[in-house]
């Protein structure tokens, strides 16, 4: 059997979405913002469906650019509710999470309901659909990947500082407020991007399970960056696979079960943190405290 | 200690009228204090009383809802550089998947810049200032794997990898092995030997009497400051932890006696 072309470079472009997504999601996992994330996600919805309103295309750039903005929105909303209201962080998460994931829905089911051509394909958005992704579709999310991949990159530095030691960070002169607000942009970015792949709900598990996975296995920051990539581009390569058996088949499913498989290996298995580790294993503490 | 600088010129550190609110509750009332490098000066006063907030204030960390904070005449953004911190162990995640080393080189990022690795020059210093501290050994370690006065001691070589003139550390004491505790004493001494200005929020008062050169008594309110011996006595101690509490009166006679016999 011969794999198509166009197949060939749709999984070429996922594993990029799922290296880029576990290494920019370790270091928002490592500055605990996985919630946030998962806010992000489930906002995109609203500015897919509302970019296809507006511009009446189903055009992946200007359907992903949708998604962003409406990602930024979410986690502006978010900020602005921390600050000005004391609504605690993680019940503003939730309502960030249900009100935009909601105005979503209402657009996507509104769209199905009327029956606007080209709007069936949308749910693709929801769940994740790699099989309806054109070449030139997987160049572009390849290229938003290396990007940020670049980011990531340039900034680590200060991205770990900022994530260890915040106050400590703001006292020798980092603008910490500005350093986060990139670091979750990045987050929101690689949120769009995985969209197509893993879909609006489920996307938080290809920028949250493979960091948390690769923790397990390494004490170094530079070493769970480079592994968290590397489960996330299983994955995802995991999700497209089975995309491309099953004619019709959701990827979002695929990818999550394939990275919470890996977790639980990873729980199991890993040396010293892993369950088998600290069963068998010397007995050597963690922590002192 | 506290009081004019010799010289005439600017004070070390000097709060003018400084009051900090969180929300709408003040937890710093007009404080004024100067405070003057050399020296080892300590903050102390019940808990709640806005020690931490005091240096959080030093430091630029909490806004001010009034007055100002000086260092050398300058305001703070002049010279951030100059200026080393040691937060509460409690207050990062021990967990944190970097080594000791990555964690005393955070002290050279300043000097780095944006974007900028550490290079040789960087790691050598950083080696250096574990060796002060005597963790040279558990360079490579993952922090995670220390003991508290080990971490605290890690966090204190982050600071002198700063290469300040003024140091503010937030409780470094606090849950610290007798060992730890002697080895970061000896370093606070080196410093201010070197000329350098320490100001460390502590806890306890029979230490502070036989540690430090300076104290500021605080309860939301400046009590009293200046030479060690003058501002730890029954009656202030009595005024900052209000209440006629025997060990305080203890402690103000212990004082006096080792003023006696200097």
């Amino acid at each position: 059997m011969t794999i198509p072309y166009n197949t060939l470079v749709v999984a070429a472009g996922v594993a990029a979405v799922g290296f880029a997504a576990g290494v920019v999601g370790s270091l928002g996992v490592l500055r605990k913002r996985a919630l946030a994330g998962d806010a992000a996600a489930h906002a995109t919805l609203a500015g897919v469906a509302a970019a296809f309103l507006v511009s009446g295309r189903r055009d992946l750039p200007v359907l992903l650019a949708g998604g962003l903005v409406s990602a930024l929105l979410s986690l502006g909303g978010l900020v602005l509710i921390r600050r000005f209201t004391k609504t605690r962080d993680d019940a503003a998460t939730a309502i960030v999470l249900g009100v935009s994931f909601g105005i979503g829905i209402a657009l996507l089911s509104g769209i199905t309901a009327r029956g606007i051509p080209g709007g069936g394909g949308l749910e693709q958005f929801l769940l994740g659909h790699t099989a309806a992704l054109t070449a030139a579709d997987a160049a572009l999310l390849a290229g938003i990947s290396l990007a940020a991949l670049a980011a990531v990159w340039l900034g680590l530095k200060e991205a770990t500082l900022v994530a260890f030691d915040p106050a400590f960070a703001a006292a020798s002169g980092w603008p910490v407020p500005l350093i986060d607000y990139c670091l979750v942009a990045l987050v929101a970015v690689m949120v769009v991007v995985g969209l197509p792949a893993a879909g609006a709900v489920l996307v938080t598990a290809l920028v949250v399970i493979p960091p948390v996975a690769a923790r397990l296995w390494t004490d170094r920051v530079g070493a769970m960056l480079l592994l968290s990539g590397c489960i996330g581009l299983i994955a995802a390569l995991a999700g497209v696979a089975a995309s491309g058996l099953v004619p019709r088949l959701a990827t979002g499913p695929m990818i999550v079960l394939a990275a919470a498989a890996i977790f639980l290996v990873s729980l199991l298995f890993a040396p010293r943190r892993g369950w088998l580790a600290r069963r068998l294993g010397p007995r050597i503490p963690l922590t002192f405290e | 200690m506290a009081g004019e600088a010799g010289h005439g010129g600017p004070h070390t550190v000097e709060f003018h009228d400084v009051t900090v609110a969180y929300g709408r509750r003040p937890v710093l009332w007009n404080i004024d204090l100067a405070i003057d490098a050399p020296g080892l000066f300590a903050i102390i006063g019940p808990n709640g009383a806005g020690k931490s907030t005091l240096l959080k204030a030093a430091l630029g960390l909490v806004p001010l809802a009034g007055g100002t904070v000086r260092f050398f005449g300058q305001p703070l953004a002049e010279v951030r550089g100059r200026i080393g911190y040691v937060p509460q162990r409690e207050t990062v995640d021990w967990d944190f998947p970097v080594s000791v080393m990555d964690v005393v080189l955070m002290g050279t990022y300043p000097r780095l810049g944006w974007f900028r690795r550490p290079g040789p020059g960087e790691r050598e210093c950083a080696r250096a200032c574990l060796g002060r501290v005597g963790l040279s050994d558990v360079a490579e370690r993952q922090i995670g794997r220390l003991s508290g006065g080990q971490q605290q001691r890690v966090f204190l070589a982050r600071a002198l990898a700063q290469q300040a003139d003024v140091y503010f550390l937030d409780e470094p004491l606090a849950g610290v092995d007798a060992r730890s505790q002697e080895q970061i004493f000896r370093v606070l001494s080196e410093l201010r030997a070197e000329g350098r200005l320490v100001v460390v929020v502590h806890h306890d008062l029979r230490t502070a009497a036989e540690w430090f050169d300076g104290v500021a008594l605080v309860d939301m309110r400046l009590v009293a400051s200046g030479p060690t011996a003058s501002v730890l006595t029954g009656d202030n101690l009595r005024r900052t932890y209000a209440g006629p509490l025997d060990v305080l009166d203890e402690i103000g006679l212990a004082v006096e006696q080792a003023r006696r016999t200097r």
